[in-house]
């Protein structure tokens, strides 16, 4: 059990509580129009509200890795954590060789390197 | 006890009973049936079998000519049709070889070999149809079914009630007198049934010869109840290394058959459609189901022991990684027998996979490997854990043995990347199953995240089936040159190093498939980076040998052996980076020799060594070394011969997962100058057919040599020559217990803590007790400072 | 056999006296082994590219139902569980830490690998096909014929997130979801914490009620996650009219029954209508469905399993089971249910609501 606390009280309560007002916001972010804002800052609202869930979502994750899971703040933390970010390298090979590539590339190729290119 | 025995004889009984019932729907879906299901004939409406209908099949010579077109009639007589009713009769005619095509509306076909009436033909008693006879000798076999139909159509079981039908069976011969075809699929079920009762046989009298007096059902149960519920990592070892050995000759009885197709150019001993089975099958159970329970069986013997813990750290689990994968053998086997098998290639490429077309053993063949990489995940997680956890005090990571190393490594790989398999199955499951359109082209699925999901996991796949073999030929040669291996730390680093850098590599696999072109030149790099780390280790062995003094056992010349052929397939591996190279040698036997090369010289060879190396230890008794040193030279000699001409047939151009190649007959001409025969296009040389006859011959002779092994193993375990605790001079863990180790291998569990671990006090390293500068600010910077807890 | 069973020999089908260590014989792998072979070769066989054989429906829940015997010797053995035999590493770097705290993280390493892969299938299906939105108002559909009318679909995505955050109402389940699983995240740290108060500090019946108590409330928030999402799904729920919210009657509803399935191939949404012609976008979004079910589904199949879990922990709590010597094997399972919410931290925004 964790045996620190936040802004003095039981840091479980507290992460809870951060955590439900943070998914009140992620949800209030999509449920209001917030086109007139988008436009003012210049962007489409979908990008819009996609920013904003990623700047929810990025906190809420830590705080529940980090005090949930004890992965701060507890003396065996360091190399919880470290075993827990193992897996971040082949993670972002995936989502990079997988992910975020597409069979539509080849369509980018120099014409004399597509089929059919006879000269 | 008395009710753990019934409880436990109810239970295998009911086990039976379950796979009996799993088992029989299958059993009926050859087209001519298996026994029973012939005589079932025209049941489907609800006729009965009747002698007074006489069917009659005109037209057929009693000897066939090449290609030639037969019009056949065919008709019946008897039974309770009557001019008069709306339905006469119907018929359905099966042929062995040959192409029966229809002539009119009334007989539709439901594939070459197969045709039945229409609803239109159902007025009449006589049909006419047309058989083209085959281009060469067959048995050929016509099996007519005609129904003499009671005509009260209309009633409430549309005219089924009252028909009588019957049965003809006619045989005509070929030109040139044959023998019987042989039938692949009943060669397949009769070796691998009669394999399977042999190795229950050696089993059952391992246990005689243990207890002779005690020979009864009470001590027998009990001791099969023992297996079967065991958690020992030492008993799980050996029940992975029976059910690894066994698929080994299963998957090579599928080998052979291959071989003998592949045996002449233009052979028929295989359709396509059989081939594809056979070749899936071939791959699936050699990686899945030969070589990972192998490496298993060797890391739940050996880790333990080697770092001096009692057991791994998750007993049960260990025992489930292990139950899944008899229980998921049965699966990918559906439909083999039956000819309905998976018949889409070890790598199981989508759209294929997806299609309508492959075969309905597909789905199986995936819900199989599904169990299989559920296996793996668990086996990861266990070894990792043990290994990290549960080291004796006194040795710290670079005091471990590089076979313990090399387990670390290979099970790191393969529960990081097997996830990506996984879900690649489950969706191809799902595709199959409930019709999700994952890789359905037409609503947008795109083929190629099948290759990337299923290359993500199979490269650093076959990378975990030959670091093990790396780190029992570390092992063996350090101990036959008696000394240490040259060069632990760079060791360590490299194989870590390839753990690594095998999950960027994988596109490798894919250069031919229209990927992402920016992959490519990744992966093309990293691909020829990949080889250097191998690199160092095969040197560092070469220095181990030059530094010490070899004796050559029979593990050693495995060894040596290895490096031989490792080496050689590590270089033809080479020529596949080059993407301009790949596109000539990708899906050609070039493909085939090097892969076969790290395989069976780089894998296969690692474990044989590993098996006379271990052997005593794990069972007691000495293997024969002159039956070893037999084994080997037989076994190399021909498995070279077997795949190192495959090399030049691939650069030939002899094209992978073909069922069969042609070559070229010279051009002849005539006076006049006209050209006579020409050369086939796309053909090989005419070498290649010597050659193909060449390896199908090797290839029978080191399927059998591996017998000689074997026999070995079962004489030495009826009356080997006892083995003490170290017979080759060893100096890890292992070789400080007795042979067999004591349960639990070390230590005692009492008042809740355990006592009398092994502690390693010493070790060959000079460098050993002073962590290097990485381990210092590791330790500083992640472990926590802490005191000895009670508990 | 060995030294220390000369007067205990454990069952293989338990109880186990973990005075001995860990059970050297289980009948349990075995049993579930088959069990899950069972399962998957039924399913396939109830099912064939959709099409259904309500024949073998039961042999389904008969593999099911062998798994849970095996799982029940699973847990007779565990059940006597006390905390005796609870190893720590040796060495480092995971000194006096927990066996199986550390197997956990390990297994939980494997678990982000299953949901990246998902989410990678997600992304490059999200990225390579086009946004049926988009292509609606492009406009040039028309023109090509891929109207309800001619019967001609567009392969395009159409993410769920545009029927799901289409409104206040729809977004309603996934966000009490949310809210559901971070609670549960929260009582289940609360079951371990009253658990593992040491001994004196608190009365062991308040104990046993307090950490039965927050267990089962984990397992009822788990199984309402699960309920509101087969609502969300399948059924779709009714709003009844609240004069003084100003709420008005209305039917939500479920995807299901808007057309989201996994073999929509003549799919249209109701805003997909052209002013100008009349005529309604037909598209084929079966990828996207797929995609959506298979991985909020993987998320549910976790959260299932978890409920599994739990039954026998809220049992074994209920018995007086935890004690502050055994209050750990709470926060194994703790660890597994927190990752089960992070992954929910990440499907939730990304396929519901972006």
């Amino acid at each position: 059990m964790a045996h620190y606390t936040i802004m003095g009280r039981d840091p479980y309560w507290m992460n809870f509580f951060g955590l439900m007002i943070l998914t009140l916001i992620e949800v209030a972010a999509v449920g209001f129009d917030l086109s007139p804002d988008a436009t003012g800052l210049d962007y489409t609202e979908k990008k819009l509200t996609l920013m904003i869930l990623v700047a929810i979502g990025l906190p809420k994750f830590i705080m529940i890795a980090a005090i949930f899971m004890h992965l701060w703040g507890d003396e065996d933390s360091k190399i919880l954590t470290l075993t827990a970010l193992f897996p971040a390298f082949f993670i972002i090979v995936m989502i990079l060789f997988i992910g975020l590539t597409h069979p539509e590339a080849t369509t980018g190729l120099p014409e004399w390197c597509r089929p059919g290119f006879y000269s | 006890m008395d009710k753990e025995k019934i409880a436990s004889r109810t239970l295998v009984i009911f086990v039976v009973l379950l796979l009996g019932m799993i088992a029989v729907p299958s059993a009926t879906s050859l087209p001519t049936g298996v026994a029973g299901v012939k005589d079932s004939g025209c049941n489907c409406h609800g006729a009965v079998s009747s002698d007074s209908v006489s069917p009659t099949l005109e037209g057929l010579p009693e000897t066939y000519n090449y290609s030639e077109v037969y019009t056949l009639n065919i008709g019946f007589t008897g039974g309770p049709s009557d001019p008069s009713n709306i339905n006469q009769g119907g018929f359905n005619l099966w042929v062995s070889d040959g192409i029966i095509s229809t002539s009119d509306a009334s007989v539709q076909s439901w594939n070459p070999n197969e045709v039945s009436h229409t609803d239109a033909g159902n007025d009449q008693t006589t049909w006419t149809v047309e058989w083209t006879a085959p281009s060469n000798d067959r048995n050929v076999e016509f099996i007519l079914h005609t129904n003499s139909v009671n005509g009260n159509a209309g009633s409430s079981d549309s005219g089924a009630s009252d028909d009588e039908w019957n049965k003809l069976s006619i045989q005509i011969s070929s030109p040139i007198v044959v023998l019987e075809q042989a039938n692949p699929y009943t060669v397949l079920t009769t070796l691998i049934i009669v394999s399977f009762v042999l190795l229950l046989l050696v089993l059952t009298f391992i246990f005689y010869q243990n207890n002779p007096e005690t020979f009864d059902w009470e001590n027998f149960s009990s001791w099969v109840a023992g297996w079967l519920t065991t958690t020992d990592h030492k008993r799980i070892g050996t029940l992975y290394f029976i059910a690894g050995l066994f698929f080994l000759g299963i998957g090579g009885i599928m080998a052979i058959l291959i071989r003998i197709q592949l045996m002449v150019p233009g052979n028929d001993f295989l359709t396509q459609d059989q081939y594809n089975q056979f070749f899936t099958l071939h791959g699936t159970t050699m990686i899945f189901l030969a070589a990972m329970p192998l490496i298993n069986g060797f890391a739940n013997w050996m880790v333990p022991l080697q770092i001096g813990a009692p057991d791994l750290a998750l007993p049960r689990i260990n025992a489930l990684s292990f139950w899944l994968q008899p229980v998921a053998a049965i699966l990918i086997f559906t439909g083999v027998f039956s000819g309905t098998g998976a018949d889409v290639g070890w790598t199981g490429y989508a759209p294929y996979i997806v299609s309508e077309t492959a075969h309905v053993g597909t789905t199986m063949w995936v819900a199989g490997q599904i169990l299989l990489v559920a296996s793996s995940t668990l086996t990861g997680i266990n070894f990792l854990t043990t290994i990290a956890v549960m080291r004796a005090p006194g040795m710290g990571w670079m005091q471990m043995p590089l076979f313990t190393w090399s387990i670390l490594v290979a099970n790191l790989m393969l529960f990081l990347s097997i996830p990506a398999f996984g879900i690649g199955l489950i969706q191809v499951y799902l595709d199959r199953v409930i019709g999700t359109a994952f890789y359905d082209a037409a609503s947008g699925g795109d083929p190629l995240l099948w290759s990337h999901l299923f290359w993500y996991f199979g490269h650093p796949e076959v990378y975990v089936v030959i670091v093990p073999a790396f780190g029992v030929i570390s092992e063996v040669i350090a101990t036959s040159a008696r000394r240490s291996v040259f060069g632990y730390r760079s060791m360590v680093y490299a194989m870590a190093g390839i753990g690594v850098v095998s999950f960027i590599v994988y596109g490798h696999h894919m250069f031919t498939s229209g990927m992402d072109p920016t992959l490519r030149f990744v992966t093309m790099l990293t691909t020829m980076l990949v080889a250097v780390p191998t690199g160092i280790k095969i040197f560092n062995w070469l220095m181990t040998m030059n530094g010490g003094s070899l004796v050559y056992r029979t593990h050693t010349l495995w060894a040596l052996g290895f490096l031989v052929t490792f080496t050689l397939g590590g270089i033809s591996g080479m020529f596949f980076p080059s993407m301009a190279m790949d596109l000539h040698f990708h899906e050609s036997y070039f493909v085939v020799a090097h892969f076969h090369y790290v395989l069976v010289g780089g894998t296969v060879f690692g474990f044989f060594s590993a098996i006379y190396y271990w052997f005593p230890k794990m069972s007691g008794r000495m293997l024969d070394e002159r039956l070893g040193v037999l084994h080997f030279l037989t076994a190399f000699i021909t498995y070279n011969g077997i795949f190192w001409p495959m090399h030049r047939l691939g650069v030939w151009g002899m094209a992978r997962r073909h069922h069969t190649y042609f070559v070229s007959v010279d051009e002849v001409r005539g006076v006049n100058g006209e050209i006579i025969s020409e050369a086939v296009i796309g053909a090989l040389p005419p070498e290649a057919a010597g050659w193909n006859m060449f390896i199908t011959v090797c290839a029978v002779l080191f399927f059998l040599s591996n017998f000689l092994m074997v026999a070995n193993m079962i004489i030495s375990l009826v009356r080997g020559q006892k083995a003490p605790a170290d017979p080759w001079g060893g100096w890890s863990f292992e070789w400080m217990t007795e042979s067999p180790p004591p349960t639990p291998s070390f230590g005692r569990f009492e008042n809740g803590e355990w006592h009398d671990l092994p502690t390693l006090i010493d070790s060959n390293e000079h460098i050993a007790n002073e962590p290097s500068k990485l381990g210092t600010w590791f330790n500083k910077l992640m472990v926590a400072d802490k005191e000895e807890v009670e508990n | 056999m060995s030294e220390h069973d000369e007067h205990h020999h454990p069952s293989a089908w338990g109880p186990h006296d973990w005075s001995h260590g860990a059970p050297h014989n289980s009948w349990a792998p075995l049993i579930m082994s088959i069990g899950f072979g069972i399962f998957l070769f039924m399913l396939a066989n109830a099912f064939t590219r959709g099409v259904f054989d309500v024949s073998y429906v039961p042999l389904v829940f008969v593999g099911l139902l062998v798994v849970l015997c095996g799982l029940i010797i699973w847990w007779k053995q565990d059940y006597s569980f006390d905390g005796t035999y609870e190893p720590r590493a040796t060495g480092a770097p995971f000194k006096n830490i927990q066996i199986r705290k550390v197997a956990i993280w390990v297994f939980l390493m494997s678990e982000m690998m299953v949901f990246t892969s998902l989410f990678s299938t997600y992304i490059r299906y999200r990225t390579g096909i086009e946004n049926c939105q988009t292509i609606f108002e492009r406009g040039d559909w028309v023109a090509q014929g891929y109207t309800l009318e001619a019967g001609h679909a567009v392969i395009c995505f159409e993410p769920a997130s545009h029927l799901i955050a289409s409104s206040w109402w729809h977004i309603a389940p996934g966000a009490i979801n949310t809210f559901a699983l971070i609670i549960s995240s929260f009582t289940i740290v609360q079951a371990l914490r009253y658990a593992s108060k040491p001994v004196g500090e608190i009365d062991e019946n308040v104990r046993r009620k307090k950490v039965t108590r927050y267990l089962a409330s984990t397992w009822a928030l788990a199984i309402l996650f699960l309920s509101l999402k087969m609502i969300e799904w399948f059924i779709g729920f009714y709003i009844p009219e609240i004069e003084i919210l100003g709420i008005h009657e209305h039917h939500i509803h479920s995807l299901y029954s808007e057309g989201y399935l996994i073999n929509a191939e003549h799919y249209h949404h109701h805003d997909w209508v052209d002013e100008a012609t009349g005529a309604t976008m037909l598209a084929n979004i079966s990828v996207g469905a797929s995609t959506f079910y298979v991985t909020t589904g993987t998320h549910g199949v976790h959260v299932f399993g978890g409920i599994i879990g739990l039954t026998y922990m809220t049992f074994k709590a209920w018995t007086g089971g935890y004690t502050p010597k055994n209050a750990v094997s709470i926060e194994y399972f703790g660890l597994y249910w927190h990752f089960v919410d992070l992954v929910w931290v990440l499907v939730f925004p990304f396929f519901y609501l972006y």
